[in-house]
């Protein structure tokens, strides 16, 4: 996630990521699953490392992702743990800065016992590591970092799709799903987020034989004042606005100016729209859709209700968030990897079984492609009385 | 055709409904600046503080029972209790002090701290202020027009006649004036110079407070950092209309609005796409550059004359 983003999420999840942080504190290095085995270079364990996000303003993700790997971790040791080693994880914590990752993702690199990496937490600290993933020949998961220009295919992979691949599938449901034909776009061009997956729309929708009937900018994504341009969307007689925006500027602004422009078609965003800014009138915000990562409604996944239940067991009820999720997911890919890798497993011979896999879990089912993302499933939310509901999910193009 | 005109038309009146609110904002820094030639740069955040005050006292003033604009009123009082003790803390040392250069440094250290205080209290993430009033939008036939425009145009013209007939007729007014044209003179009448600079303050603040509720009405979300882009445009409206006049601010905020509403809307069409609505803000920031090199006296300003 990029820091703009970053900074709205915390508000978001604090509550859920406050009962997570003590648990987390608590537990200190995170290896109580393990704790007979205190040597890092025992034969009986396999090591993973972490470097995550635990303080600082996006603490509340990486805290997040840290309860999903110590519950994926856990699960994994109560099975038997991984080609019959039981899973160690090594946690550090980045502070939200590039050079501290940078120091904790080199530290475990130079620990031989360490297989592989999950993390780190936000797009800036990624792109940091991602280099030095290569460099170390130490395969690393980032299960939240977002961002485009991160390099991602050498040792660094994600769980979680790129920001513009949110664009695509948002031309995708709009034509097979919602099946509107005039579509047009609204994006800050002074934010790589929103001008990103504003563009990636805009080339999706084209292609999907949409009419994109108006491509308006911003100067920056934080502009109060929108209603000149979405007069000229309502003008050119869309019936889909595609607005990638925050969640700061979408609910207050975009979304109530354009109905007192007269445009009442539907809006769409995306994951920044998590948390959406209402004003007062929440009739404006009907035929409001986002797409997300993860959704506990999903119905359509058997994993995420087990997870769901898993997790609230082992957290006093607490109810996973969308990083807890990827965090899992990231985890359960290591595994996988590991797995396959077989008994003498390397770093090498990990990174190469990660390579182009597929795995299925709680954030959808995926194939990672030649760059190290996932061509995966999308959830769509759609606000009901200001509240968002499951709407779907699309899966991706063949 | 007919449609081409109505879109015009609504055009400006969305550049109006910022404009009215660049207005109202462009007022206190030029009431501030026409009387001891200081541009306030924490005029803008004082709008945050002011806004800060209506999200806070609005639930409140709602459950007493009375209109939720009344909440302007609390909000009036702390701008202007911020206004004055930072003009009694910050300005007035420095002044003493210090030259003009060291009073702007001053100011931006001031909206530094305003900024950043307000976050360590309320915190970085936005929140949304409760509904003030509904205003009904305005059709005549196919036109709509935002009430909230108009009240805040209205409101505008009303402070801004009100502003200039107590700066003209008043006693005080009249020692704000004498106090604009010669300081030391001003002494010398036994004018005292700096609770009138004081005076100044509180107005400018209060003006602040009044632009707050404005603001909110058209755009319900608070942030820390909100005033500091307000603040900028204001003062480029203020510059254009030519600083220290209280009609210029008017005219200036008015124009900055439309011309910002109309280059969204058409600079992509006349350009051929190769300069987007993105621009918009680029050329607000352009005219204040033409203004200072062309006029740097403003549309309405007087001609700057060196005093000796």
């Amino acid at each position: 996630m990029n820091a703009k983003f970053s900074a709205k999420c915390v508000a978001l999840i604090a509550a859920g990521a406050m009962s997570m942080s003590l648990a987390a504190c608590s537990g200190g290095s995170m290896d109580d699953s393990s704790s007979s085995n205190g040597s890092a270079a025992n034969s009986d364990t396999i090591t993973l490392g972490s470097v995550t996000t635990n303080s600082g303003t996006a603490a509340a993700y990486g805290e997040a992702e840290v309860a999903g790997f110590k519950l994926a971790v856990d699960e994994i040791n109560a099975k038997g743990g991984i080609n019959g080693k039981k899973v160690k994880l090594e946690s550090m914590d980045d502070k939200g800065d590039a050079t501290e990752a940078s120091n904790a993702f080199n530290k475990l690199a130079g620990d031989n016992s360490v297989l592989g990496v999950v993390g780190p937490t936000i797009s800036s600290t990624t792109a940091a590591v991602a280099p030095l993933a290569d460099q170390s020949k130490l395969p690393a998961i980032a299960p939240a970092a977002t961002s485009d220009s991160i390099e991602t295919g050498g040792y660094m992979f994600r769980t979680c799709f790129k920001d513009s691949y949110q664009g695509e599938i948002a031309a995708k449901f709009a034509a097979e799903t919602l099946k509107v034909k005039k579509v047009a776009v609204l994006y800050g061009t002074g934010d790589p987020y929103s001008s990103g997956v504003g563009k990636a729309f805009a080339a999706a929708a084209k292609k999907a034989g949409l009419d994109v009937v108006a491509e308006e900018n911003s100067s920056s994504a934080d502009d109060t004042e929108y209603s000149s341009q979405l007069q000229k969307i309502q003008a050119a007689g869309a019936e889909f606005l595609y607005a990638p925006y925050y969640y700061s500027v979408a609910g207050p602004y975009i979304i109530p100016q354009a109905r007192s422009v007269g445009y009442k078609g539907y809006v769409m965003g995306p994951d920044g729209y998590d948390g959406l800014k209402m004003t007062d009138d929440k009739s404006l915000y009907n035929k409001v859709l986002y797409t997300t990562h993860y959704s506990p409604d999903d119905t359509s996944n058997a994993k995420v209700q087990d997870f769901i239940k898993s997790y609230k067991k082992a957290n006093k009820n607490a109810d996973p968030n969308t990083f807890t999720a990827l965090g899992y997911d990231s985890v359960y890919m290591m595994k996988q990897a590991i797995e396959k890798a077989g008994k003498n497993a390397t770093r090498e011979s990990v990174r190469n079984a990660i390579a182009g896999m597929s795995f299925e879990g709680v954030t959808g089912n995926f194939t990672l492609d030649k760059k190290g993302s996932p061509k995966k499933s999308v959830i769509v939310l759609e606000l009901k009385d200001g509240k968002p509901q499951y709407k779907t999910t699309i899966q991706p193009s063949k | 055709m007919g449609n081409q005109i109505i879109m015009f038309i609504s055009q400006i009146f969305n550049g109006l409904k910022i404009g009215s609110v660049y207005s109202l904002v462009a007022l206190g820094y030029t009431m501030v600046y026409g009387i001891i030639r200081l541009i306030n740069f924490a005029h803008g955040d004082f709008i945050m503080v002011g806004s800060y005050v209506l999200m806070l006292t609005i639930p409140a003033i709602v459950a007493f029972g009375l209109p939720a604009w009344v909440a302007v009123i609390p909000a009036i009082l702390m701008c202007v209790a911020v206004g004055v003790i930072v003009e009694r803390a910050a300005y007035k040392p420095v002044r003493e002090k210090g030259n003009s250069m060291t009073a702007l440094i001053t100011a931006i250290a001031m909206s530094l701290l305003l900024e950043n205080g307000s976050q360590a209290i309320f915190g970085a993430d936005y929140q949304t202020v409760p509904t003030i009033i509904q205003i009904p939008t305005l059709s005549i036939g196919k036109l709509k027009i935002d009430g909230a425009t108009i009240i805040t145009i209205v409101l505008g013209v009303i402070i801004m006649v009100a502003l200039q007939l107590f700066v003209t007729y008043t006693k005080q007014g009249k020692a704000m004036r004498a106090v604009s044209e010669d300081k030391e003179a001003s002494i010398l009448m036994g004018i005292n110079v700096n609770s009138t600079i004081t005076l100044t303050f509180a107005i400018g603040s209060g003006l602040a407070a009044v632009a707050s509720l404005m603001y909110c009405v058209s755009y319900p979300q608070v942030s820390p950092m909100m005033g500091a882009m307000l603040g900028l445009k204001a003062f480029v409206a203020a510059v254009l209309g030519g600083i220290g006049s209280i009609p210029g601010a008017m005219v200036g905020g008015l124009v900055i609005g439309v011309v910002e509403s109309l280059t969204k809307a058409y600079i992509g069409t006349i350009t051929g796409g190769i300069i987007t609505s993105a621009f918009s803000d680029a050329i607000v920031f352009g005219i204040l550059i033409i203004v200072l090199l062309v006029k740097p006296s403003g549309l309405m300003g007087e001609p700057e004359t060196e005093k000796v």
